[in-house]
């Protein structure tokens, strides 16, 4: 029933052509909430910018330096140079997608509960969201591959045994899957368990779910952690690894 | 849960817009300043190097140049002293020769004295030995004979002299 209840949510459809396209309404708000937050952020942390950091400037300064970190473990420092944009907005995206749904809940129901939507949650507590983002990244990974050396990039899937071609088609089919799902159902998960607490009687919903709430953060941080390095471990082995 | 396009479309959509704002306006503004700061402090720390040894090289010199400043103290005062010390001998030799010479003048002068003195006497003791001879002899002395005496006594004397 809950699970139901987590689902529930309004959805804008129309067909094209055959191909049926579906968005989901709250994670259409939260994508856009989270959007406008990283880049207020960004844009408010790079105006006025000091030689001597202070506040926000320093804040984003220190996870600039710390995704750029991530980074440069995974690439020598001049390929590194061009991803370390793209490592920050990552972090801080998902970070910031993975704690929206925690801060609040919107329900609106008429007549029952079978009735009830939710109109507030995480983008990466939806698996078409996070999906999204990791199927890209692969993508992305494969085309710079292609784009560096298509031989070498052929190459690599029979290595070191020509007949290792289908486990590397096995992973490189894995990679996205384990990557988007890991950081899914982390979200979710935490997602559920608040609702399910929110469900049950006064004595779960005080300190267990602030408890539980408090672990969702720290989980949100280090998902989105794991889910950076994971982009730039997929993304170097593409780049680097025929060399 | 259901495959949805859309959903995934507007994500990607967002994402990709947002790694492309965020990219342009945001971070790279601010990896520049980082940039920019670290070759500052680079360049402070390379800057204060060099001062630094400016300074030491400096120091050196004007320790070099204290040393040199010394020494030529020291040798000039050396040269007074040997100047002086020569300036007092020559002195004191001056002193010498004109005592030796003042010395001399004077015995000089002393023997002269006596000469004169001696020769006064001598006259003295001439003319009052002829006066008591010629007392004495006033007698038997003969004007003649008197006359030779004395002319004779005047000539041992004027000998004498």
């Amino acid at each position: 029933m809950n699970r139901k209840r987590m689902d529930k949510t309004e959805k804008l459809s129309f067909q094209l052509g055959e191909i049926p396209v579906v968005f989901d309404i709250p994670v259409m708000i939260a994508t856009t909430v989270a959007f406008l937050v990283v880049l207020a952020l960004s844009l408010l942390a790079a105006r006025n910018l000091t030689m001597v950091p202070t506040g926000l400037q320093n804040f984003i300064e220190m996870i600039i330096d710390f995704t750029s970190g991530i980074v440069r473990t995974n690439m020598d420092e001049k390929t590194a140079s061009r991803f370390y944009g793209f490592a920050f907005t990552l972090f801080v995206y998902v970070v910031v997608s993975n704690e929206l749904g925690l801060m609040f809940n919107v329900v609106t129901s008429e007549g029952n509960h079978q009735n009830a939507y939710a109109w507030w949650k995480s983008p990466t507590a939806d698996i078409n969201a996070v999906f999204s983002l990791a199927i890209a990244i692969t993508l992305f990974a494969h085309l710079l591959g292609v784009i560096k050396s298509p031989k070498l990039y052929l190459r690599e899937y029979f290595k070191p045994y020509w007949w290792m071609f289908p486990l590397h088609i096995i992973d490189e089919v894995a990679k996205p899957l384990t990557h988007g799902m890991r950081l899914w159902a982390n979200i979710f998960a935490g997602e559920v368990l608040v609702i399910v607490l929110l469900q049950m009687n006064w004595l779960f919903a005080g300190a267990p779910l602030m408890v539980w709430i408090g672990y969702s953060l720290f989980v949100g941080v280090v998902q989105a952690y794991v889910f950076t390095i994971l982009a730039f471990i997929y993304l170097s082995q593409k780049i680097s690894t025929h060399d | 849960m259901q495959f949805e396009l859309g959903t995934m479309l507007f994500q990607l959509g967002a994402f990709v817009l947002l790694v492309l704002l965020v990219s342009k306006f945001g971070s790279r503004p601010i990896i520049n300043m980082m940039k920019k700061r670290q070759d500052h402090i680079q360049q402070q720390i390379t800057s204060a190097e060099e001062s630094r040894k400016e300074a030491e090289s400096l120091l050196q010199q004007q320790k070099e140049v204290l040393e040199q400043a010394r020494l030529e103290a020291k040798e000039m005062i050396a040269r007074a002293k040997r100047q002086k010390e020569k300036e007092a001998e020559e002195i004191i030799l001056q002193a010498k020769i004109r005592a030796d010479q003042l010395v001399k003048e004077a015995t000089r002068e002393i023997e002269l004295e006596k000469e004169k003195a001696l020769s006064q006497l001598r006259d003295q003791v001439g003319l009052l030995s002829v006066q008591l001879t010629s007392k004495l002899l006033e007698k038997e002395v003969s004007d003649v004979e008197q006359t030779k005496l004395v002319d004779r006594y005047l000539e041992q004397v004027g000998r004498v002299q």
